[in-house]
């Protein structure tokens, strides 16, 4: 049951010599071929943690296991990972076809098991044709491909991306992206990518950490990240989300109530209600694509929540439009609709509308205590 | 457009300024290595034009009253001085600027100490040595005091120019290498060294030509044994002949001449990197 547990980290923590903390108690189990996503702002710790995984950081507490062996102090040149770096950092003296022999030919390898396995991996990432060139003559996406050859060709149990995708181009990003989720899920091989862009981390992560000032937020699978945030920093942070502040009025397992200048809210609530209490500062979470509009006066439904509030601006961008509603002077929210859905509708900037959703759809969040 | 004109001709004419100021003296002194020896003068007007200086230089030049320069142990001296600190101050250059790429405690007191060497006048540099030497007891000679003070020279420069390279040197490319499990010191042999190679050509550049035409750290600390620019200087003393032009002019052409084999091993550091990859392939294949 542990044996196909690729990476542990307990309570990993990196502090810098000035008393900085950049991460602390991370706590994390990988299985074997799970493509796990870091996600976060810049400077939340994603990079300080992966490198930390790959060794070129130093752990300053906890620890660090790979396949059951603890790996905590030992140097980056022993550890069976392979980095990814943002820059991709090819040597720039060599051709592509050295840079990928090179993780082999330091270990000594027969020359005749090198060429096998470089020409291999060099024909499945379709370098062939540029097996000769240096850097310089070097395309992005093949730049992206090398560096990733270069790293799978030595055989890793886990590849480490550092923002491999921040380099390229947007259309290059997407098929670039999907060109790597294939390989991991044809390789089976765990991989840990670290973005800033929370679509990337959707879209390619079989589980999705969200970290925040050094501390891990939630660790989700991409769809219940999205849709049941646990913390207001990821229901803000994750997806397009309107959030009605209030206090809590009411906290059982499966329904939290909370008390707004809107009347009062219900939904899931996701926080440790050990700890968050009646009174404590909470917020609803509703995802925009949730929430219904129509103009006010129209006939309300029993089974469904919702506010008032002034349109106050539509911006159409193709089929989808983003409607900004005012609900009162502190608080505005925009939600995204179908341009079908409005028309007819009378809802135009400056009528009053009435916004409205499923309580079901709603997560209660609050900020740890 | 015709303000600009005239600002092209300002430029222009201080370039050309610039120029002239540059080889001008060279050029006058290359002029006259060719008077007529020996009774031509190191002056206009030019005689008649001719090649005995420089026989006279290399000594198959018919016997006359001015003396041959003493010249012959002073250049190898200078030879294997220059050569000797080029190699020393190059190493260590380049360990210290490796050791500056992570900020240490006192690193930038220490940083100055080093530059000192080089901002510090020679003359008091010398004096001070022959002065330590004197107390110490220790013989001053051009393989022991004054090659110590040519090291102390030229280690800041090979230090600036490795800084420099390595300021621009992405570290990430080291880290790869470690990440794909080649040890640091495999690290440095295959991947730092040939990346920053160019650098470590210049700082050998720069510590060999620097130590070759040294003056005032030399004059004090060289002892009775002379290096060649200490050499030179000692025959001004007595008369100054064209012999001196045409071993100037010898000299600049063998200055030349270490430019050449700079820029030809650059450029073959460049191609040989790229001949071993194809070889390596059909070596392999």
């Amino acid at each position: 049951m542990a044996a196909d547990i690729d990476l542990e980290l307990v309570q990993l923590r990196k502090v810098y010599p000035g008393g900085t903390v950049a991460v602390e108690g991370f706590d994390l189990r990988v299985k074997r071929g799970e493509f796990i996503s870091f996600v976060g702002p810049s400077g939340c710790g994603k990079t300080t943690t992966l490198r930390m995984i790959a060794g070129l950081e130093s752990i300053s507490s906890g620890d660090l296991l790979i396949r059951n062996r603890n790996f905590t102090d030992v140097p980056a040149e022993k550890r069976p990972t392979a980095t990814i770096f943002q820059n991709y950092a090819i040597f720039p003296h060599m051709t592509v076809w050295e840079n990928v022999a090179f993780g082999l030919r330091v270990r000594k390898l027969p020359s005749a098991e090198i060429k096998r396995r470089v020409d291999a991996i060099i024909d499945k990432l379709e370098l062939g044709s540029v097996a000769g060139a240096k850097e310089g003559a070097l395309a992005g996406g093949q730049k992206q491909r090398l560096a990733l050859a270069r790293g799978l060709v030595t055989e890793p149990d886990i590849l480490l991306l550092d923002e491999p995708l921040g380099a390229l181009d947007a259309n290059l990003r997407k098929s670039i992206q999907e060109e790597l989720k294939l390989l991991q899920r044809n390789l089976g091989l765990t991989f840990v990518f670290v973005t800033h862009a929370q679509s990337e981390a959707l879209s390619m992560g079989d589980r999705v950490v969200v970290m925040n000032a050094g501390k891990v937020e939630q660790i989700s699978a991409p769809f219940e990240l999205y849709t049941r945030p646990q913390s207001p920093f990821v229901a803000r942070f994750i997806g397009r989300n309107n959030i009605i502040d209030g206090t809590l009025a009411e906290a059982a397992a499966d329904r939290a109530v909370i008390a707004t200048r809107f009347g009062p809210l219900s939904g899931l609530p996701t926080f440790d209600r050990g700890k968050t209490v009646t009174g404590h500062a909470a917020y609803a979470v509703v995802p925009s694509e949730y929430v219904g509009i129509e103009a006010v006066g129209g006939a309300e439904r029993q089974d469904m929540a919702g506010v008032d509030g002034t349109c106050t601006a539509l911006d159409p961008v193709g089929q989808v439009v983003y409607v900004s509603v005012r609900l009162d002077d502190a608080l505005e929210v925009r939600l995204e609709t179908h341009r079908e859905m409005l028309s007819g509708r009378g809802i135009a900037p400056g009528t009053p509308v009435h916004l409205s959703w499923r309580p079901d759809r709603v997560t209660i969040v609050a900020d740890a205590a | 457009m015709h303000q600009l004109k005239g600002l092209r001709l300002v430029l222009a004419a201080y370039t050309a300024l610039f120029i002239a100021f540059l080889y001008g003296p060279f050029v006058i002194m290359a002029i006259l290595s060719f008077q007529q020896g020996p009774e031509g003068g190191p002056q206009f007007p030019i005689i008649a034009w001719s090649l005995f200086w420089y026989k006279h230089v290399l000594g198959i030049a018919p016997p006359s009253r001015v003396a041959p320069l003493p010249i012959g142990e002073a250049l190898t001296r200078s030879l294997i001085l220059a050569f000797a600190t080029m190699v020393v101050s190059t190493i260590l250059g380049t360990l210290t600027a490796q050791a500056f790429r992570r900020r240490f405690k006192g690193s930038s007191f220490v940083f100055y100490l080093i530059i000192l060497g080089m901002m510090v006048p020679g003359v008091l540099l010398g004096l001070g040595m022959a002065l330590v030497a004197e107390q110490a007891g220790i013989p001053r000679t051009w393989w022991g005091t004054a090659f110590v003070l040519h090291v102390v020279y030229t280690y800041p420069f090979c230090f600036l120019v490795m800084l420099a390279i390595f300021n621009r040197f992405d570290a990430s490319v080291e880290e790869a290498s470690w990440s794909l499990g080649v040890t640091p010191a495999t690290t440095f042999r295959k991947i730092t060294f040939p990346m920053i190679f160019p650098g470590v050509l210049s700082a050998m550049l720069f510590a060999f030509t620097l130590s070759y035409d040294e003056f005032p750290r030399t004059l004090f600390t060289a002892g009775s044994q002379v290096t060649i620019p200490i050499a030179i200087y000692g025959t001004f003393a007595v008369e100054i002949h064209p012999n001196l032009f045409a071993f100037g002019v010898l000299t600049t052409l063998f200055s030349f001449a270490l430019l050449t084999i700079y820029g030809v091993l650059m450029a073959l550091s460049v191609r040989r990197a790229a001949a071993r990859s194809i070889g390596l392939q059909e070596e392999i294949a």
